[in-house]
């Protein structure tokens, strides 16, 4: 009886013992989202463990994905340049309009499967996906005193000390977050349920057309937009001629070397049907003109990639099929997922006006 | 019943003790505070930001901002042994008096000499957003090509053909060929070895002429990782000296 009787004293006071020890987080108990790699893709690249995804992380991330605020004169969110219906690009628009800098000389790209890329913009000037809202934000190469003033107009706004809060545990809010939270919502814009992964994780088949215009694509484009992600993430001269107005010399203005003059980032061919206009500067206004430019209107420099030295050899019958194929990277989930939805709006069939001017 | 209880005393016994040690753990080496304190010149004369001055090249200039990073501090004592102290990070900036003191724990009762390095180690440069001293709030981040800027010198001169006058050096750079951070090694004077407090000065006009000529003239501006940028972080690595005098 006595026995028991210990035991159970002891038991009590383990107890009380844990209890102590957890009680500090008690209050702060975000809900972890398993992140889901589609079947056969490779790992992601980003590093998890520094900023595991959570429910409360995510609604803060897209909080400010979709605030305006976030912009100098308070007329620009991230999401107006990258449009859900777009696959988060600016749809229809070959430079994006917004502050008046270096960003809108190129054309923005779509936003998914970021969680693979290791290196962000035409160029990969970025290194990690938590320093790419920096760049938008300070809209000017180095203008730290922006940045001062975003996070005090955050700070001012009791709903923000809310979600920050539910997010990280406390109020604080500073770049660190503000960064790991956009990537939260970033990153799980996991793009994979395109027909074509359909057809790759059979559940679906083919046309003939594009069946056809897969095997041409697999011998003359991915060499450079590899499966599964349609990138192989490398930098790349396609030999589009410079446009001497802004004289972008992409990959080189990060490397400073010469031989990286004119190359740019392998951009991504998932939903590319929702994407155009085509290439960093969005000078291709459809598929038909970049063809056009594989095949015919190529300049070839000293630094075009070795795959294209003597351009694309690209019939008309091939065009027509390749482009049959291209359109089954069109994933209607993900360009209609509700969860991606400017807050608000989640329930809404219709996408908001179009917000940009 | 007994061996429950029985286990129940020893994890409890275990963990209160073993708490205990590594707390004594800690103690066993003796530590102290040193106090390091950054004092600008320019040509000998206390720095004054936004005043006329020379630089050794003789070009007029106005200096108007003055920072850099300092980190990865280490520590040799008599014998030799080096110790490396917890990763810190400070910015140092001439318009915050504040920011120029800064108080290291340093073990041993002497020290021989102190190591650092003058900007951020490459793992901090690729590791997503920092805080603290790193934030890019600081303004000593380049977004558009991420990186810390390492050290910063900007002002006006005459002599300067960019716009505005303005001379603008932003030293960053951490890829391999590359690297701008600069390994800086300072001896104590003898008589300093125990002191608390260590005054270091920063000469600005080693930027102008360190181990090569920088002239305002030829080059106002550098604004990216480049061989102009070792080139000036080379010049810049020897402004670095600990006065005797005390
Ligand atoms: C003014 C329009 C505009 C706004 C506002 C904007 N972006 Fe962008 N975004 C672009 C453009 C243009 C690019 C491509 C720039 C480049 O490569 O130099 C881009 C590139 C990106 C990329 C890199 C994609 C890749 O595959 O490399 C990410 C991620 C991104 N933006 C996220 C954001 C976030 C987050 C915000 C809000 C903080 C934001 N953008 C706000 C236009 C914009
Ligand atoms: C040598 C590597 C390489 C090969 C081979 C290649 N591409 Fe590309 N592709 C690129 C690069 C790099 C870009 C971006 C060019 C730029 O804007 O500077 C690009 C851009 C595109 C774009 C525009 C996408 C957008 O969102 O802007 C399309 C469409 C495209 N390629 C389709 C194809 C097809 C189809 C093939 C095969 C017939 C192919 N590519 C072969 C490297 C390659």
């Amino acid at each position: 009886m006595k026995l028991a009787k210990n035991t159970w004293v002891m038991f009590v006071i383990v107890l009380i013992a844990t209890g102590w020890i957890t009680v500090d987080n008690r209050y702060f108990k975000p809900r972890p989202v398993k992140f889901i790699i589609p079947p056969g893709w490779p790992q992601p690249v980003y590093d998890f463990s520094k900023n595991p995804l959570t429910e409360e992380g995510f609604v803060l991330g897209k909080q400010l994905f979709y605030d305006s605020r976030l912009s100098k004169d308070g007329n620009f969110s991230c999401g107006s340049c990258h449009q859900q219906f777009g696959a988060f690009n600016t749809y229809d628009h070959n430079l994006s309009h917004g502050f008046n800098n270096a960003l809108t000389t190129r054309n923005a790209p779509g936003l998914f499967n970021l969680a693979w890329q290791k290196e962000f913009m035409w160029d990969g000037g970025i290194n990690h996906l938590d320093l790419q809202p920096l760049a938008p934000i300070t809209a000017e190469n180095e203008m730290a005193e922006t940045l001062e003033s975003v996070t005090s107009k955050l700070r001012s706004d009791n709903q923000y000390r809310k979600l920050f809060k539910a997010a990280f545990g406390d109020e604080t809010i500073n770049y660190q977050r503000i960064g790991k939270a956009m990537s939260q919502f970033l990153l799980q814009l996991v793009s994979s349920n395109s027909k074509y992964d359909k057809v790759m994780r059979g559940e679906a088949s083919f046309i003939l057309p594009e069946q056809l215009g897969y095997e041409i694509f697999q011998k003359k484009c991915t060499g450079c937009h590899a499966e599964p992600m349609f990138t192989d993430f490398t930098y790349r001269n396609t030999g589009l001629p410079l446009d001497l107005s802004v004289s972008d010399m992409g990959r080189m203005k990060i490397t400073g070397d010469k031989n990286d003059s004119l190359k740019f980032k392998v951009p991504s061919l998932r939903n590319v049907a929702m994407t155009f206009p085509y290439g960093h500067d969005g000078r291709f206004f459809s598929l038909l003109s970049v063809f056009e430019h594989y095949r015919k209107n190529m300049v070839v420099g000293p630094t075009t990639d070795v795959l294209l030295q003597k351009k694309l050899i690209l019939s008309n019958f091939e065009i027509g099929q390749l482009t049959a194929f291209l359109y089954t990277l069109t994933d209607s989930t993900f360009l209609k997922d509700s969860r991606f939805a400017p807050p608000g709006f989640e329930n809404n069939a219709n996408p908001p006006a179009d917000i940009h001017q | 019943m007994k061996t429950i209880f029985f286990i129940f005393t020893c994890v409890l016994l275990i963990s209160v003790t073993s708490m205990g040690f590594i707390r004594d753990g800690d103690n066993k080496i003796q530590q102290r505070q040193l106090a390091l304190i950054f004092q600008h010149t320019m040509g000998g004369d206390k720095l004054v930001l936004g005043t006329p001055c020379k630089n050794i090249l003789g070009e007029n200039i106005i200096i108007e901002k003055f920072k850099y990073y300092v980190s990865n501090f280490s520590v040799t004592d008599n014998n030799g042994q080096i110790t490396k102290l917890p990763a810190q990070y400070f910015l140092i900036d001439e318009a915050d008096p504040l920011s120029k003191n800064i108080i290291l724990t340093i073990p041993g009762a002497s020290i021989k000499s102190i190591c650092f390095l003058l900007g951020v180690d490459s793992i901090k440069n690729v590791s997503g957003v920092q805080t603290g001293a790193l934030d890019p709030l600081n303004g000593m981040f380049w977004t558009w090509n991420s990186g810390y800027i390492m050290a910063k010198l900007e002002g006006t001169s005459e002599v300067s053909a960019a716009q505005g006058h303005y001379f603008t050096y932003h030293i960053g750079g951490f890829k391999n060929g590359m690297n701008t951070t600069r390994m800086i090694s300072l001896e104590l004077p003898e008589k300093e070895v125990r002191a608390n407090q260590i005054t270091i000065t920063a000469e600005i006009n080693q930027w102008f002429k360190g181990k090569s000529e920088l002239k305002i003239t030829e080059t106002p501006v550098c604004h990216s990782p480049s061989a102009l940028a070792m080139r000036i972080a080379d010049n810049y690595s020897t402004m670095f000296s600990i006065n005797a005098a005390h």
